[in-house]
């Protein structure tokens, strides 16, 4: 019924103006046809109710064609004169009604409601839903459309959903207004649908993440629920209640600052999964020795705080609420003060610290806090979280050695948890095996391909790979993997790509080798450029091509195909 | 007593009773029925729509239905009875077309009221 709900709001509100027009012609009609008049001969008569009905139907609306059929006594014209108010009247009552009624708020929101609904529904690709817009998801939103990955957007405020109808996005991205504090919100959006992929939530306020999580689970337990938790408690009641995916970005910059510090290879090779070109800059390199001085023991600083333990390195934090700095662990050197006052940072040993992370949720702090410290030590390797992506002009104008953004972080790897969850996968796989394992990737990847490889991911099934599962399938012949190597135009010859990850069902396997074979089901992560990835797709899809680069020659057509070509 | 049930009640009844005045008389002879009762018992039926517009319940919706059956009934005889008298003429064959169409209004209206009344009844106050 919620559909109808619009088309009642039209009708409950022109039932007045019908009364009014419905008796005010009655009343008009009824008083033509009994008022005496005159033909042309001067003998009296009465109008029929056919000619009271058409006179008056031209009058109320103003049309005017005159009097009719014949002119008018002075009785009928002085009720014609009382009719022309009344009736004309209720004729702009009514017309007015429904211009008011087209501008009503209440109407046009369940319009919109109704045609969000429409969308949802016959939303037949899989989909992602967004709770909140801002410019994180609108950024997420706008890689996954490129992609061809739709989705829905909750926000609470109307104004950001006018601004969302304005945005360009490949694929069209419907949005409701509405608080997700109410459950029906989220089946409205279609959560109970199968094609419901993900349920993504990065608000600043874990607990906000927390309510979305819950109740997105409790609407479909099949969903996969992405959100982000900055607090350790909140990331814990959210893995008990099942979200699958609890996202920290402090943790992946304090897994940064290590990688950094350990082992640069890896740090490379993650920063080239989250889109980045596979080089080390000079900002990338923080100094390895000497003292680091933290500003801010909030949710960043605790996870630097682990980091850089786990690196071996010197630190001391500075942090201005006395609350905050209580919660440090026994043995932590914590000074209380403001970390942009030259005093507490001369008592900091600035002037021969090596490195100055500031860490604050305050961007503007943040930055006068690099600008005192340069001041003392113009040497000092400076380190800046940006918070708000807007505030970027400012911060590339400050000359600070490397700026975190904690947005593009997040921006980053939800993309990659939702388009590309292989190399999300990677990533995590990759850390386990040390930094000599990631100088020989890297080595692999820049031998091979170049500075900018790229990605694809891709499944061993009908629907990416019929040529490939059909072969095995009615030959059972094992095919190795190194079959999609091999280049379309000349089969001797290897295209320049790797197949860094194959995930079989459990088994995960790191950089196969070329004789490993296809099973299908298999999930590849390759590595290679936009030309290869088209190479590898033809071989996996097309018979020909795979006959080709098996065989080193054309297949032959079979008799029917040959008989069938020649009319 | 509802303010809302005595309009309601007040208008389908008074449509049914007038559809009755003008079809009770000899099917053939247009001079026992009135036109003014034509005309009174179109635009009580019209009102009587208008108030069942808008209901969203199950009843609602047929009584509607039943509401604008009886109003094409009437609309019917009227643009009968113009046609008759302004262009073929008003022969026998016109004259019960007029009042046949009223007469299956008519049945439409006993419809609406049978519903309405069940409807009364079957609430317990």
């Amino acid at each position: 019924m919620l559909e109808n709900n619009s088309l009642y709001l039209i009708i409950k509100r022109m039932r007045t103006p019908m009364y009014v027009l419905v008796v005010t012609f009655a009343i008009s009609i009824l008083g033509m046809v009994m008022i005496p008049g005159q033909d042309d001969q001067g003998r009296p008569y009465h109008l029929t109710f056919f000619d009271a009905f058409y006179f008056v139907s031209y009058m109320a609306t103003t049309i005017g064609f005159g009097e009719s059929p014949y002119e008018f006594t002075y009785p009928q014209r002085l009720w014609v004169g009382f009719c022309i108010y009344l009736t004309v009247i209720g004729w702009f009552y009514a017309i007015g009604s429904i211009i008011s009624l087209v501008q009503d708020k209440v109407l046009a929101a369940q319009i919109a409601f109704a045609q969000f609904q429409k969308k949802v529904k016959n939303m037949e690709e899989s989909f992602i839903i967004f709770v909140g817009y801002n410019s994180m998801t609108r950024t997420i939103i706008d890689r996954l459309s490129k992609e061809g990955i739709r989705s829905v957007v909750i926000e609470k405020n109307e104004e950001k959903i006018k601004v969302l109808a304005l945005e360009d996005y490949a694929v069209e991205v419907p949005a409701l207004a509405g608080d997700i504090r109410d459950p029906k919100i989220f089946k409205i959006a279609g959560i109970h649908k199968k094609n419901c992929h993900a349920v993504v939530s990065l608000f600043n306020e874990d607990v906000m993440n927390l309510h979305v999580a819950l109740s997105a689970k409790l609407m479909n337990r099949h969903v996969m629920v992405v959100v982000e938790a900055t607090e350790e408690e909140y990331a814990q009641n959210l893995k008990t209640i099942g979200a699958d995916i609890v996202e920290n970005p402090f943790k992946i910059v304090a897994k940064r600052v290590y990688l950094s510090l350990k082992s640069p290879s890896l740090l490379m090779l993650e920063q080239w999964l989250y889109g980045d070109p596979l080089v080390l800059r000079k900002k990338d390199k923080l100094p390895r020795e000497g003292k680091y001085i933290v500003c801010g023991y909030g949710r960043m600083g605790r996870a630097l705080e682990i980091g850089l333990k786990r690196a071996g390195i010197d630190y001391i934090f500075i942090e201005a609420s006395p609350e905050k700095a209580r919660k440090a662990k026994r043995g932590e050197k914590v000074i209380i003060g403001d970390a942009d006052d030259k005093k507490i940072l001369l008592k900091a040993d600035v002037q021969e610290a090596s490195c100055i992370i500031a860490a604050t949720k305050d961007d503007l702090l943040n930055l006068s806090i690099i600008m005192a410290a340069k001041r003392i030590n113009p040497d000092i390797y400076t380190v800046a979280r940006e918070n708000h992506i807007n505030d970027s002009v400012v911060f590339k104008a400050a000359k600070i050695d490397r700026v975190i953004m904690i947005e593009t972080l997040m921006i980053n790897k939800t993309y990659n948890i939702l388009a590309r969850p292989l190399a999300d996968r990677f990533i995590r796989l990759m850390t386990y095996r040390g930094e000599e394992w990631g100088e020989k990737v890297v080595n692999l990847l820049k031998t091979h391909i170049g500075n900018n490889p790229e990605t694809m991911e891709t499944v061993v099934d009908e629907d990416h790979a019929y040529a490939l599962v059909r072969h095995i399938k009615d030959t059972g012949e094992e095919i190795p993997y190194s079959v999609l190597y091999r280049r379309r135009d000349d089969w001797r010859k290897e295209n320049q790509m790797l197949i860094l990850y194959i995930r079989r069902g459990e088994q995960e396997i790191l950089l196969p080798k070329p004789t490993e074979p296809v099973k299908i089901g298999d999930e590849l992560l390759i590595a290679g450029s936009k030309e290869v990835f088209e190479d590898v797709e033809y071989i996996m899809e097309n018979i020909y091509e795979l006959y080709y680069v098996m065989k080193g020659r054309a297949c032959e057509l079979s008799l029917s195909c040959k008989l069938s070509l020649d009319f | 007593m509802n303010m809302e049930k005595v309009i309601s009640g007040f208008f389908i009844i008074l449509a049914l009773t007038l559809n009755f005045g003008f079809f009770y008389g000899d099917p053939t002879v247009l001079e026992q029925h009135n036109r003014y009762e034509l005309f009174a018992a179109i635009i009580i039926n019209l009102i009587a729509t208008i108030y069942k517009l808008g209901d969203k319940t199950q009843l609602g919706a047929v009584l509607l239905a039943t509401s604008l059956v009886a109003d094409i009934q009437l609309i019917g005889a009227a643009s009968i009875w113009a046609l008759g008298e302004y262009v073929t003429g008003l022969n026998a064959e016109a004259v019960t077309a007029i009042i046949s169409f009223s007469g299956g209004a008519l049945l439409a209206n006993v419809v609406s009221v049978i519903l309405f009344t069940g409807d009364v009844l079957k609430s317990k106050r």
